[in-house]
């Protein structure tokens, strides 16, 4: 019998006699269930908030900067440079030929009672705004008009700070009504107040943007967009693709707990493969005498090996399946707030994630008592009790 | 006793790997517990008693001159000004991000800063000086006399540069507490300094206002009244006790005070069906034993203690080395949060959580011996002795 044969027979007759020892199978699958579950439960944070911030249109995507304020809530960008920028090449136009570009900021409103400063925040757009933001609709009430004290609210921050048509915010000026509530595809915005941008501007009595956020004909047309504004001398500006300004940002707030996430799943791993080997000593100890018939009736020591491996290997993936499976039931999609509203994602990656985490442990576990088992001397393994 | 060791030792292998396995749950049990205390200090530690005071209206500066017109409000026993002038990130170790210039009321208005009055002495005669805290000077290999350099922007000095050179003048305790305006990588400078150096757009301005009250349960009237009188100020001005701050922006960010009591109790439901199989197979290897010594006099009652004495030894044991090795974990966490790796409050293992992690033990081993226990004490002596 080929060897491949034989791994496959003596796999099936160890998973068949799974059925008896049930119980220690179970302590392996709900090990790697923990395991796996934590592990894809924070990570579904990280993951979350990436995708609020990273959307797939940002690939073709940049921002202008005043140099050296590459944050949102700067206001150096000047409004008489905003013209220079817009004549840059490579800025995608829309069909009546104005570019596709809007300058923008975020500012800072006074907390709502209960909330930290800074968590309710207002983000001036100008017309191209809606059209960068294809997925933007109003759900409730109508669009901010220009040039009066109007706002309207996303979807995200209504529901954080309780906020509704009809609710009035203080701005410098004084208070400003809110007149819409809109939804954008679970973008970060709907975290946000949006406004005319000029009309905020002139209420918060300081004249400049952030940035100017620009659709470009297409990823190619990034490095000499690029180009053209670090060396024109008229400007002082500094100019980032959009996908890499999310990453800074959404590495800003997780990639402390990314690697708080991946500490404590190692931790919980090294747990597990310590109960793995226990196991599994104990899986090869009953059965023994079943190994030795095997031996006896000429499989090799590798397919006996093998399938104490396998079968830990397959354990440790059930247990990572029902982790992963309870993570996703009770957290993705579910909302969270980190300085704005995001969906909690256990997505593919995570479950291929965790599926690969508790095979590796597994596997590792169950090393020590493959090599036993393939090493049982036949004679001795048929004695057993 | 005899009984029980001879039942752990019985399998020795086993038996020291299931010790293995219970001893790093316990270790990550007693971390977690440790870094909720750690949170839970922190946000103890920021006075109720204090409180920030900065521009409402998104403006980032306020005028120092406040200071003195906030000073004359019922209930302030102190304002100080502090400003933070940051600089890029830049590879070389002696290059600084954010410097915190204070001004000198800073001293009676956040006196738990730890500096002590010759440090402030030492700021005061040497404008130039600046001192860190444990965590800043580690992340920067600083040590006492280096010179430093920022090149901030905004932030630009009289004559036209944005480079500034600091010279370090010693080392500070990271201060305690939490909140926007915390930090345990902070540089402290003198904020005369800065003023008189800087460029004339920038001088008399801060970013935020320390108002120390005089009793804690004036706090938050001080800081309406603060807001009321300032209301129509250009600009107008925001306030908040520090410890609701502190509150506040623990919610705002990603909760690791309530995170860290769910994945010790996932540590621990991860380690009972490991205890509970264990103690199952112990009972049912061990079936004839138990017969024997019910058939010589033991009574149920003693029976029990000794399965569950049997199921409680490993997780004990786990329990005290879990709580041994957790602050070799802790301290790592603790050097990895100077490094700025991980952004943590300082994270000590405490007694209360090896009180938890035993008490924990004491659950686990309970719960692990009922079901043996149940099926043991429903069978036949005779059965048993038979081992049916």
């Amino acid at each position: 019998m080929s060897e491949l044969r034989q791994i496959a027979a003596v796999c099936v007759v160890g998973i068949g006699t799974l059925r008896d020892r049930y119980v220690p199978a179970l302590v392996i699958v709900v090990g790697m269930a923990c395991v796996v579950g934590v592990l894809t439960s924070m990570l579904s944070v990280t993951d979350g908030l990436t995708r609020a911030y990273l959307r797939t249109e940002d690939a073709a995507r940049a921002i202008v900067w005043a140099d050296g304020a590459r944050f949102d809530q700067s206001r150096s960008l000047k409004p008489d440079v905003i013209g220079t920028i817009l004549d840059a090449p490579g800025i995608a136009r829309e069909a009546d030929g104005v570019p596709l570009a809007d300058p923008e900021f975020l500012m800072w409103l006074p907390p709502v009672e209960g909330f930290a400063a800074g968590s309710l925040q207002l983000r001036g757009i100008g017309p191209a705004g809606l059209a960068l933001r294809p997925a933007f609709r109003i759900v409730a009430g109508h669009m901010f008009g220009t040039g009066t004290r109007e706002l309207a609210v996303g979807v995200g921050a209504a529901r954080k700070f309780g906020l509704h048509v009809g609710s009035e915010v203080r701005l410098r000026d004084g208070k400003w009504r809110i007149v819409g509530v809109f939804s954008c595809g679970a973008d970060i915005i709907e975290s946000y107040l949006v406004g005319d941008a000029p009309t905020v501007m002139t209420a918060r009595r300081s004249p400049g943007f952030a940035q100017v956020i620009v659709q470009l004909v297409d990823t190619q047309a990034y490095p000499g967009f690029q180009k053209w504004l670090m060396e024109n001398p008229a400007i002082d500006v500094s100019v980032e693709r959009k996908a890499d300004y999310d990453l800074r940002v959404v590495g800003a707030d997780t990639s402390f707990f990314t690697r708080m996430s991946y500490i404590i799943g190692a931790m919980m791993a090294l747990g597990a493969l310590f109960g793995v080997v226990k196991i599994m000593y104990g899986a090869v100890r009953a059965r023994t005498r079943e190994i030795g018939t095997l031996r006896a009736i000429g499989f090799g020591s590798t397919p006996v090996a093998l399938s104490v491996l396998l079968e830990a290997a397959l354990l440790g993936a059930v247990g990572a399946v029902v982790g992963a499976a309870i993570a996703w039931l009770i957290f993705d999609g579910r909302e969270m707030w980190v300085w704005g509203a995001f969906k909690l994602h256990v997505s593919p990656h995570l479950w291929l994630l965790g599926l690969a985490w508790a095979i590796i442990t597994s596997l590792l576990g169950g090393l020590a008592p493959a090599l036993r088992a393939g090493r049982l001397p036949p004679s001795e393994a048929l004695r057993a009790e | 006793m005899p009984v029980v060791w001879s039942a752990l030792w019985r399998n020795r292998a086993e038996s020291v790997l299931t010790l293995l396995a219970l001893s790093v749950a316990f270790a990550l049990f007693s971390v977690m517990i440790a870094i909720n205390a750690a949170y839970e200090r922190a946000i103890d530690d920021t006075r109720i008693d204090r409180l920030i005071v900065s521009c409402a209206f998104d403006c980032g500066t306020i005028p120092l001159s406040y200071r003195e017109q906030l000073a004359r409000i019922d209930g302030v026993s102190a304002v100080g000004g502090e400003l933070w002038v940051g600089g890029g990130k830049d590879t070389n170790e002696h290059h600084l991000t954010t410097v915190t210039f204070m001004d000198e009321g800073m001293r009676s208005a956040w006196p738990e800063l730890p500096m002590t009055p010759a440090d402030w002495r030492a700021l005061d005669i040497s404008p130039t000086g600046i001192f860190l805290t444990r965590t800043a000077a580690a992340r920067r290999n600083a040590r006492i006399g280096d010179t430093m350099t920022m090149n901030a922007t905004p932030g630009t000095g009289t004559d036209g540069s944005g480079t500034w050179f600091f010279t370090v003048l010693g080392f500070i305790a990271d201060p305690k507490g939490w909140g926007q305006q915390w930090s345990p990588d902070m540089i402290v400078g003198n904020l005369r300094y800065f003023q008189n150096s800087g460029n004339a757009d920038e001088r008399g301005l801060v970013n935020y206002l320390r108002v120390a009250v005089d009793r804690p349960e004036h706090a938050r009237a001080v800081c309406r009244e603060i807001e009321v009188r300032f209301t129509n100020a250009t600009p107008a001005l925001s306030c908040v006790p520090a410890k609701e701050n502190a509150e506040e922006q623990m919610d705002a960010n990603i909760n690791m005070r309530q995170i860290s009591l769910a994945i010790a109790a996932a540590g621990l439901f991860m380690i009972l069906f490991l205890c509970a199989n264990g103690t199952a197979e112990s009972v049912r290897e061990r079936l004839s034993e138990f017969g024997i010594l019910q058939a010589i006099g033991f009574a149920n009652g003693r029976i029990a203690w000794l399965v569950v004495l049997e199921a409680a030894a490993p997780t004990i044991l786990a329990a005290l080395i879990g709580s041994a090795v957790a602050p070799v974990v802790c301290m790592i966490l603790s050097h990895l949060a100077i490094k700025g790796v991980i952004n943590l409050p300082a994270v000590r293992a405490s007694p209360v959580a090896l009180g938890w992690a035993l008490a924990a033990a004491l659950l686990i081993a309970l719960l692990s011996a009922v079901a043996p226990l149940y099926r043991l004490l429903r069978t036949d002596v005779a059965m048993m002795i038979a081992r049916r």
